[in-house]
């Protein structure tokens, strides 16, 4: 086949040059990678990186990135991307202050990144940054104070009572919160009366809720998105729980080992209950009642008398 | 007509004198191993009393056995296809160790190697369960001979029924009565161990009707053991699999009788073949408790019947089968002169070991100082036996008294019979009276009394040929069997798959 069309091909293209053939397809072949990579880079940016950072749209979570290169070398980001938290903990003082700016909030070790991707990652921002107006400034939410309603509606999507629109899991499956009572919310995630002031405010947290980044909401929420006006609720929800402390974490434990004793106790005896006719013992007992009826003496033990004399 | 043959067997109770020797001869050869102590695939009980397990009797609590169910049907007491997943990781109708007995041994080494001192060293009695020192609760024949007290006898099962003063009679003072009971695997027709195997370990042997557990097959599952009415199913604790009595067939299949048969002193054991029909076996065991010893007795057939020899032979049961059957001691004792009943029929099991009821002495009452029998008579009536009918009738016709009353009428009319011929200090003309009145000939009365009192080796044990390469024919090429035999390895039974 391929022999076949190579042959065709030749007496296609006769009149052209053998060269400028080659020349041709080969800048076809290295153009085309290039523009594949550049959109991969773009896509996984806007997937794992938007939530915290912008490029020229202020800072979020994160500081924005425009012009990062220019702040720091390299080298040193592409080792601190990888693994922010090995490198705040080794003392680096400039990854001490980020973390300072970012008020104690760690850049999570984003799924998929390796150093390859972290240079492709720099090479975006570089270039990027070089615009006047970069794709990645970051969405636009709307800055009308919230109501009521809004408050409420963000509870009822936290707890589940209303559904989010592209079938994401419920907040409280894995997070708590103030107000819940204990078994309210799950203990997977952390506790959210503070993501409020934690994440710095609406448009940072806002923004964070595009597309969850963490490793463990990512693949949850990749593929269920929540909507705006449902990030707004919810936000809504977050502002007004700020101003209360969290959720006692221990009186939820104790509240839930006293609840599985008091199962564990209550199928016990349902077991014993359902299972009331099975068979415990024949010899102790006949043996140990005639004892009993023996000592209580012979006008109440009736039969056991003669026992009794034998007993003497 | 469906005509099959089983070797079975008859104890003739009159005889025992409750010396234990089968038992003991039964756990020398087969149960003297770890995890099968507590196993009496033989044992002697006394009666009245409890036996082994404990109260084993007592349905209402152990569950063995069939019951019939108001639409009809046969059911399991103590499982069914629906009652096992529920209770998939626990048997609840299991007996305890404490109802058989935590069996142990004695440290004798402290005999030899105490230190000295002021006293004499003892033999100390230790579990042979966990190795420690035991205070010794029960054994498997705890109360034998009464052991001194009626704890276990008054609780007898087959007492029910009885009246308060025949109660008080069995174990009043210089009253007291009792006989022995000893028992093996029935080697039942409709087998309630092998209907609730839920893993098919357990089975009938085709040409002799012995029911065996396969210790390849065996699960751990345990329900033979809570479905066995007479609680002749075992679990070994440390292999993993149950056991039970295996009527000694590797001595039966060299032509030997079974170990306990062997052992008997009393000789009360008899074994031989039986022919019944197996069309009859679910009809047989729908009866109701009156008709069930009578339906069970039907079952057997007739070896000199040709049409029975016509259809046995269709079936394959060669010719010494057939003649083993003829000669058969069990075929007289149940079929011809109908003195052996099967052990608690009601359990629907259809037991093929049968027993001969035992006489026992005449009431007696003491007005004043001198014991007053109730009858003068030398061989009395037997409605005043001390051990009452009904206690007998429980036993062996499901309550009622009717076969229970024939076979001893008829053991006493043999008495009378024997007395006139040998003694004749009684006349004879009285002894005819009562010959006739049991139902009973000169001929068959001499039969009897040849029988149960003049019987050598090859009278009480009329063992066929096995013809096991018959068996393994449907398997494997027999000579090929023949070579092979004794090579490779035997594997023992091992827990797991």
């Amino acid at each position: 086949m391929k022999f076949a069309l190579h042959v065709n091909s030749c007496s296609l293209v006769r009149g052209w040059g053998k060269a400028s053939f080659r020349i041709a397809a080969t800048l076809v072949a290295m153009a085309l990678p290039a523009v594949a990579m550049g959109q991969e880079s773009a896509r996984y940016f806007r997937a794992n990186c938007m939530t915290c950072h912008t490029i020229g749209g202020g800072r979020l979570t994160g500081p924005d990135l425009k012009d990062v290169t220019k702040r720091k070398d390299k080298e040193w980001l592409i080792k601190f991307i990888q693994n922010p938290s090995a490198m705040i903990d080794s003392g680096d003082p400039y990854a001490a202050k980020l973390l300072e700016e970012a008020r104690g909030v760690k850049m999570p070790v984003v799924a998929g990144m390796n150093a390859a991707r972290a240079a492709d990652m720099i090479a975006l921002i570089e270039a990027e940054s070089k615009l006047p107006e970069s794709q990645f400034q970051g969405a636009k939410f709307s800055t009308k104070p919230f109501t009521d309603k809004d408050r409420a509606t963000g509870r009822a999507i936290f707890v589940g009572s209303q559904k989010l629109k592209n079938g994401g899991t419920a907040c409280n499956s894995c997070h708590s919160m103030y107000d819940l009572p204990a078994f309210g919310g799950g203990r997977l995630g952390p506790d959210l009366t503070l993501v409020y002031e934690r994440l710095k405010g609406r448009k940072a947290l806002s923004a964070w809720l595009i597309s969850p980044a963490t490793e463990t909401m990512q693949p949850v929420f990749k593929d269920h998105p929540l909507e705006v006006e449902e990030i707004n609720s919810l936000v809504a929800y977050f502002e007004e729980a700020a101003g209360h402390t969290e959720a006692n974490a221990s009186v939820t434990r104790i509240a839930f080992l006293l609840s599985g004793l008091v199962l564990a106790t209550a199928i016990i005896f349902l077991f014993d209950v359902l299972w009331k006719g099975r068979f415990r013992a024949v010899r102790r007992p006949l043996v140990e009642g005639i004892r009993r009826a023996i000592h209580r003496g012979p006008q109440t033990a009736g039969s056991a008398s003669v026992a009794a004399e034998a007993d003497g | 007509m469906q005509v099959r043959s089983q070797v079975s067997m008859v104890f003739h109770l009159d005889k025992c004198i409750g010396c234990h020797t089968c038992s003991i001869a039964c756990k020398n050869i087969w149960t003297d191993r770890k995890g099968a102590e507590y196993m009496w695939w033989n044992n002697v009980e006394t009666k009245p009393g409890t036996g082994f397990p404990t109260k084993w009797e007592d349905q209402e609590k152990y569950k063995g056995g069939f019951e019939l169910a108001e639409n009809g049907k046969l059911n399991i007491k103590s499982t069914s296809k629906t009652k096992i997943v529920p209770n998939i990781f626990h048997n609840p109708h299991m007996p305890t160790m404490d109802d058989y007995y935590e069996p142990w041994t004695y440290d004798y080494q402290n005999l030899f190697n105490a230190p000295e001192g002021s006293v004499q060293p003892t033999a100390r009695p230790i579990s042979m369960i966990d190795g420690k020192d035991i205070d010794i609760q029960a054994g498997p024949n705890w109360d034998d001979d009464l052991s001194g007290s009626p704890i276990y006898a008054e609780n007898d099962a087959n007492l029910e029924g009885l009246t308060e003063r025949q109660r008080h009679e069995l174990s009043a003072i210089e009253r007291l009565v009792f006989f022995y009971f000893p028992r093996i695997c029935n080697h039942c027709l409709n087998p309630c161990c092998v209907a609730s195997c839920p893993s098919g370990a357990l089975y009938k042997r085709g040409e002799d009707g012995i029911v065996l557990i396969d210790q390849k097959r065996c699960r751990a599952w345990r329900s033979c053991v809570a479905a066995c009415p007479y609680k002749k199913t075992y679990f070994n604790w440390f292999t993993g699999k149950s056991e039970k009595c295996i009527l000694c067939f590797p001595r039966l299949e060299t032509g030997q009788a079974p170990a306990c048969f062997h052992s008997c002193v009393g000789r009360i054991r008899y074994l031989g073949v039986l022919l019944y029909d197996a069309d009859r076996l679910e009809e047989v065991a729908k009866l109701p408790d009156e008709e069930l010893v009578e339906g069970h007795r039907s079952m057997i057939l007739d070896p000199f019947d040709p049409q029975v020899i016509a259809e046995a032979r269709k079936n394959g049961i060669s010719e010494a089968v057939l003649e083993a059957a003829q000669n058969s001691p069990v075929y007289k004792f149940v079929k011809v002169w109908k003195i052996a009943l099967p052990p608690h029929i009601e359990y629907r099991t259809l037991p093929m070991l049968f027993y001969v009821p035992p006489m026992s002495p005449v009431q007696a009452s003491k007005p004043e100082d001198t014991i007053k029998h109730n009858s003068d008579n030398l061989f009395h009536d037997i409605d005043d036996s001390r051990v009452p009918m009904k206690f007998l009738a429980n036993l062996f016709g499901a309550g009622h008294e009717g076969g229970v009353r024939y076979a001893l009428a008829k053991q006493k009319a043999v008495r009378w019979h024997r007395r006139a011929e040998t003694v004749g200090d009684v006349d004879r003309e009285t002894a005819d009276r009562i010959l006739r009145e049991a139902n009973c000939s000169r001929e068959e009365a001499d039969a009897i009394y040849k029988l149960t009192t003049l019987c050598k080796f090859e009278d009480r044990f009329v063992i066929p040929p096995m013809h096991r390469e018959q068996a393994i024919e449907m398997m494997k090429d027999p000579y090929e069997h023949k070579t092979e035999v004794g090579f490779g390895f035997v594997s023992g039974p091992a827990r797991g798959l």
